[in-house]
């Protein structure tokens, strides 16, 4: 009688296993199938996100939105993406760091956005300070120089990219970033050495799809197996370039509870983020390096 | 009874070192120790220190072909050869390195010539093919000796080139101030000559045992030399740390204390400072002792297991700073630590390289006229 309960418990897993693909593959699927790529020129933009018409105490995301499709209506190499940070705003709840792993489908050892924390002054008088650091899509990248293999480069509008099928992960750009923002895939997973389960999301049948599911940095699918790109690869922020180039704010900043993150282009003076580094209370990461950080924080 | 042991050692090296390599490419880099901030390990260290050593033998052969300075007469093809095993262990290293070491060759045909990287591949690669060359027109010294000596020339400009190359691969980086050192580039070419000395004691020391006045000569020559490299490497040491310290610079003096201080201060004060250079110092300080074969292989030995520790100690700790502080604990992973011992695996893998390098030298100097015999015997 063992059997047929074994066979039942295999179907089961079978069939939760068939689910969780099947979820996630319809997650996924736009982008897999033909949408996948689209350039970044204005000729070619996708159908952008229909906003509601502006008002005076509107949602900053609205604002800042709206800021990024008048810059898609642009051609490439007229927009300076930049973000700002009001760590006077920021609460240290890490949700930027997570929705970032998630949106990236980072690896163990992975991160783009980590969020410093400072402690000021001494028991009992303290502070805390909280200082995410994503990449700071330098002006002048010392990383770009030292690649043998021009795997990355400072496109027009100013992000630093990397092209994960170039890269032969000699991990020079890793020592030349001095915010430490470029990681290298090892190849790791959070799912190794766990127990298998038949729950839905828990286990290495569940949480594994996560794992195996493609992510779209730079607008193409990346499965994730083997030895295949982009494991081996240096990885870093790039603004979340796939997803502005379709009209939608870096995930970072979506997800932000504080509204401490911004971004927009800052060669629009209409722009939020224009405004916002005008104020006198601006500044940037290591400015005496000469690398022209284009992440601005609010003090 | 040496070489029996000689050749049992380098066996049993290589045969880890087969582990090590299967590990590597099964599991890609899983099992190294090196994560995303002490991003470079073990295999660069010693990739710096081979080629580094590759580099310094290479200058030797040059004072037969090139300057013809007597006593160094038909030393040249044991000098290259050596100068090849060693830039081929260096090489082996870096390209086990790499995240995706079938891609190497897009570092030739899709280069970046403002990386010095890049520059320093092609260096090697041209490098490497100047000295297959000359070692085999070396087999027939009389016939190939204008050759000999305009490659000597070229290769020795490259040996120097390559040399403070790698210096400027660490120096041109402003984000580690410990490494951001204008004089980096011109450091290297003295470490090279250095332990191409040191190698050459060894070599001599241990398998050229005729007793001849011609072999003393020489190990005195390269006794001398060695002292005197060290004393310059130990000005250089002197000279980089205490302007740190004085400086002040944050990330510079945590680099300096982390070497001096730090959780491998052992490294230091007694591979690199005692065993490294205290002990070879004394001993090539005694002519009597410098120019008896033993003591000669083992000042050596010393020497080169200073400089590898020397590498070790360029190359970690400036890693080891973090280049915000806070980075230490805002997200937690084995891979994003500022302290790193390496793995079982890539010891292996190193062990394996220098064993199979050494099992090379071996086999070709017992089968090959590498030292010629007015050298070995006359």
């Amino acid at each position: 009688m063992a059997e047929p309960s074994g066979k039942h418990e295999l179907d089961r897993r079978e069939l939760l296993t068939k689910l969780a693909s099947a979820v996630f593959a319809g997650l996924v699927a736009p982008a897999v199938i033909g949408e996948g790529a689209a350039p970044a020129r204005a000729a070619t933009l996708p159908e952008l996100p229909q906003l509601p018409p502006p008002r005076p105490d509107e949602d900053p995301v609205v604002r800042m939105m709206r800021d990024l499709q008048r810059a898609l209506q642009k051609p490439v190499e007229q927009r300076r993406w930049i973000m700002v940070i009001d760590l006077r705003k920021c609460v240290g709840c890490h949700a930027c760091t997570i929705s970032c792993v998630v949106e990236n489908k980072l690896p163990p050892g992975v991160v783009y956005r980590p969020v410093l924390e400072e402690e000021i002054g001494t028991y009992p008088h303290v502070t805390r300070r909280f200082i995410p650091r994503p990449c700071m899509q330098c002006d002048r990248p010392p990383c770009v120089p030292v690649c043998p293999v021009n795997a990355t480069w400072k496109r027009p509008d100013g992000i630093v990219v990397i092209d994960y099928e170039q890269c032969i992960g000699c991990r020079y750009c890793i020592t030349a970033c001095p915010y430490g923002a470029r990681t290298f895939d090892f190849g790791d997973r959070y799912t190794e050495g766990t127990p298998r389960a038949q729950a839905f999301l828990v286990g290495q049948e569940g949480a594994a799809v996560h794992e195996t599911i493609p992510m779209f940095e730079y607008g193409r699918p990346h499965p994730r197996h083997d030895e295949a790109s982009p494991v081996g690869n240096t990885r870093k922020c790039h603004f979340c370039l796939h997803r502005i180039e379709r009209g939608l704010l870096p995930e970072c900043v979506v997800t932000c509870i504080g509204r401490a993150t911004y971004f927009g282009d800052a060669n629009d003076p209409e722009s939020l983020v224009s405004e916002l580094i005008a104020r006198p209370n601006v500044m940037r990461l290591k400015e005496e390096l000469g690398t022209e950080p284009k992440v601005y924080y609010l003090l | 009874m040496v070489r029996r042991i000689l050749y049992g050692l380098a066996i049993l090296a290589t045969l880890f070192g087969v582990w090590g390599i299967y590990d590597r490419i099964v599991s890609g880099h899983q099992s190294a120790a090196y994560g995303s901030y002490v991003v470079w390990g073990l295999w660069v260290a010693l990739y710096l220190f081979f080629t580094g050593m590759a580099a310094g033998t290479f200058v030797f052969a040059t004072l037969d072909y090139l300057f013809r300075v007597p006593i160094f007469a038909r030393t040249g093809r044991l000098s290259l050869f050596l100068s090849l095993i060693t830039l081929g262990a260096g090489l082996l290293h870096i390209w086990l390195d790499l995240g995706h070491p079938e891609r190497v060759w897009k570092a030739y045909l899709q280069p970046n010539f403002n990386s010095v990287m890049d520059q320093i591949v092609w260096g090697y690669t041209i490098f490497g093919l100047i000295i297959l060359i000359m070692l085999g027109m070396s087999f027939q010294p009389q016939r190939y000796a204008g050759w000999l000596k305009a490659l000597s020339a070229i290769g020795l400009f490259l040996a120097l080139f390559l040399s403070g190359g790698v210096g400027a691969l660490l120096g041109v980086q402003a984000a580690r101030p410990f490494w951001h050192v204008g004089l980096f580039p011109v450091q290297f070419p003295f470490f090279s000559l250095a332990s191409g000395a040191a190698l050459l004691l060894l070599v001599y020391g241990l398998f050229d045992r005729a007793a001849n006045e011609h072999r003393r000569s020489l190990l005195r020559t390269l006794a001398i030399l060695t002292l005197v490299l060290q004393l310059i490497k130990l000005y250089f040491l002197w000279a980089d740390f205490s302007q740190s310290v004085y400086g002040g610079m944050p990330m510079n003096v945590a680099a300096v204390n982390e070497v001096l201080f730090g959780r491998y201060w052992w490294a230091f004060w007694i591979l690199q400072l005692f065993l490294g250079s205290i002990v070879p110092i004394i001993i090539l300080l005694w002519p009597r002792l410098a120019t008896e074969p033993p003591w000669a292989a083992l000042a050596g030995f010393l020497v080169l297991l200073g400089f590898a520790a020397a590498r070790a100690n360029i190359v970690f700790p400036a890693l080891s700073v973090p280049e915000l502080p806070q980075l230490i604990g805002a997200f937690h992973s084995s891979r994003l630590q500022f302290h790193y011992f390496p793995s079982l695996m890539e010891w292996a893998v190193s062990v394996g390289i220098s064993g199979l390098a050494g099992l090379i030298f071996l086999v070709a100097y017992d089968r090959l006229p590498l030292t010629p015999e007015h050298v070995r015997s006359a």
